[in-house]
């Protein structure tokens, strides 16, 4: 607790303004964490199974994954007030096929949890 | 005044930093596997390493119980190499950091640096990236090795400086061939959007030790000081000096604070092999512990006394130094296993004009 104290004595009066964002001399800088999660399960609206294959991107930066085989993904993004969630059959008739679909989510935390019901063409 | 009065409060931070030790930057070799043949590698890689990858799961497994101590988003771990995007899982490698709490970032050359892995590696919650950009291309691709490196690695930075994302910097390594056209490269960084750049001098260890024509002299080293200071006060790109060395009055102009070598004060690695270590590039005799025998957080706690409490560098050249009280030896990665005298001292060579 002391030493903590110290810390913050020393770090100010060294009139330092970043005293923990620094990187090593051949590392990389460190994360500012400017990101939000977004996770969910495609399913298909005809028959709840949930389907793998389908592109996920989101409109606010370059992004996009692939749903796995059960249907879920997990991806990174950057944060905004609205985000356009885009989901798209790209593997054709493997699957079935689907009419693509766009998603406004509208995050509120650091994490967003969604199922998305895809029709089939 | 103000200066004198910031540095010896800085001097008993770090100092109290020693003590706390508090763990914020993690290294990952995860590999030893390189795409490149560099005449400066401080590592030694090579394309076909004796070494295998190291399992994820098995560094994991090592750094888990830091989640028991630290908030696990207070500690960057930084994936490196080798060149770590040899790997074709570093995505879900840093999706289970990102799962456990942990951030991330890469250090990469860029060349294998496309498209289809940017979007891969943001999408699982990378947040910083380093490439490196040693001169325009025909310097670049001379100390690469290899004609296609220059433009790759400007593809990489394309795509890495298009995302707001992302917290990345250019980095350059100064030697010889290249030290008189840091102003070209700057303006290309500029014209391209770079945000930051930061320079190291190459240090006489790894593959550069048997390179002494790329070690930079008194004159150059003071050019390249004034370079880029002369950089920060235009404030056009955030050019700044890494932290390998102590620069004496340089100190501030060339960085936005002073020297600290924060090796096993705040900074740790998981080698190749295993082994606990600060800095990879550090001399390899100065592991601490091996994640296959020891509890990482233990070592961690309880070990890198020699990085924690330096005052058994104060010998050969550094023993007459007035700086010695600021600087404390200099970095770690410039101590050999002899310990004997600092390999490379960029204050000494400074102040020899």
């Amino acid at each position: 607790m002391k030493r903590k104290i110290l810390r913050k004595i020393f770090g100010t009066l060294s009139f330092t303004g970043m005293l923990f964002v620094f990187q090593a001399c051949y590392g990389a800088p460190q994360d500012m964490y400017r990101d939000i999660y977004i996770e969910g399960v495609v399913k298909s609206n005809k028959t709840s199974l949930p389907l793998s294959g389908i592109k996920v991107s989101v409109s606010n930066n370059q992004t996009s994954i692939l749903t796995d085989e059960d249907g879920k993904f997990k991806i990174y993004t950057l944060p905004a007030p609205e985000l356009l969630l885009k989901f798209e059959d790209i593997d054709e008739a493997q699957n079935g096929m689907f009419q693509s679909k766009d998603t406004l989510v509208k995050p509120n935390n650091k994490a967003v949890f969604i199922t998305i019901g895809m029709d089939a063409k | 005044m103000r200066n004198k009065v910031s540095l010896y409060f800085f001097d008993r931070f770090k100092q109290n930093e020693a003590q706390i030790h508090e763990l914020r930057y993690l290294f990952w070799e995860c590999t030893q596997r390189c795409n490149l043949n560099c005449l400066h590698c401080g590592s030694d890689c090579v394309s076909d390493s004796s070494y295998k990858d190291m399992p994820f799961s098995d560094f994991l497994s090592a750094i888990l119980p830091l989640k028991n101590v630290y908030k696990p988003d207070s500690i960057n771990v930084i994936i490196t190499g080798g060149e770590p995007l040899l790997r074709k899982d570093i995505g879900a490698c840093g999706m289970a950091l990102r799962e456990n709490g942990f951030r991330w970032g890469i250090v990469t050359n860029g060349y294998a640096y496309n498209e289809t892995i940017h979007k891969k590696l943001l999408a699982s919650g990378m947040g910083s990236v380093t490439v490196s950009l040693d001169g325009l291309e025909e310097n670049h691709n001379w100390l690469r090795g290899n004609n296609n490196s220059f433009s790759k690695a400007v593809r990489a930075l394309e795509l890495i400086s298009s995302s707001n994302r992302l917290n990345y910097d250019v980095v350059t390594c100064v030697n010889n061939r290249n030290i008189y056209q840091l102003n070209e490269l700057k303006e290309f960084l500029i014209r391209k959007n770079i945000k930051a750049w930061r320079l190291f001098t190459i240090a006489p260890i790894g593959r550069a030790q048997h390179n002494g024509d790329m070690v930079l002299g008194t004159e150059q080293l003071n050019f390249l000081m004034d370079f880029i200071a002369k950089s920060r006060e235009e404030k056009n790109i955030d050019v700044k000096f890494s932290c390998e060395a102590y620069v004496g009055a340089y100190e501030k102009k060339v960085r936005p604070d002073y020297f600290f070598c924060r090796a096993g004060i705040h900074i740790a690695s998981v080698l190749i092999d295993g082994s606990i270590s600060a800095c990879p590039n550090i001399n390899r005799n100065y592991t601490q512990g091996n994640i296959y025998k020891d509890d990482f957080l233990k070592i961690w706690n309880q070990k890198f006394q020699i990085m924690r409490e330096r005052s058994w560098t104060k010998k050969g050249i550094c023993n007459s130094c007035k700086d010695y009280k600021h600087c404390n030896g200099g970095a770690m990665h410039l101590w050999d296993e002899k310990q004997e005298n600092i390999l490379y001292c960029i204050h000494h060579q400074i102040t020899k004009a």
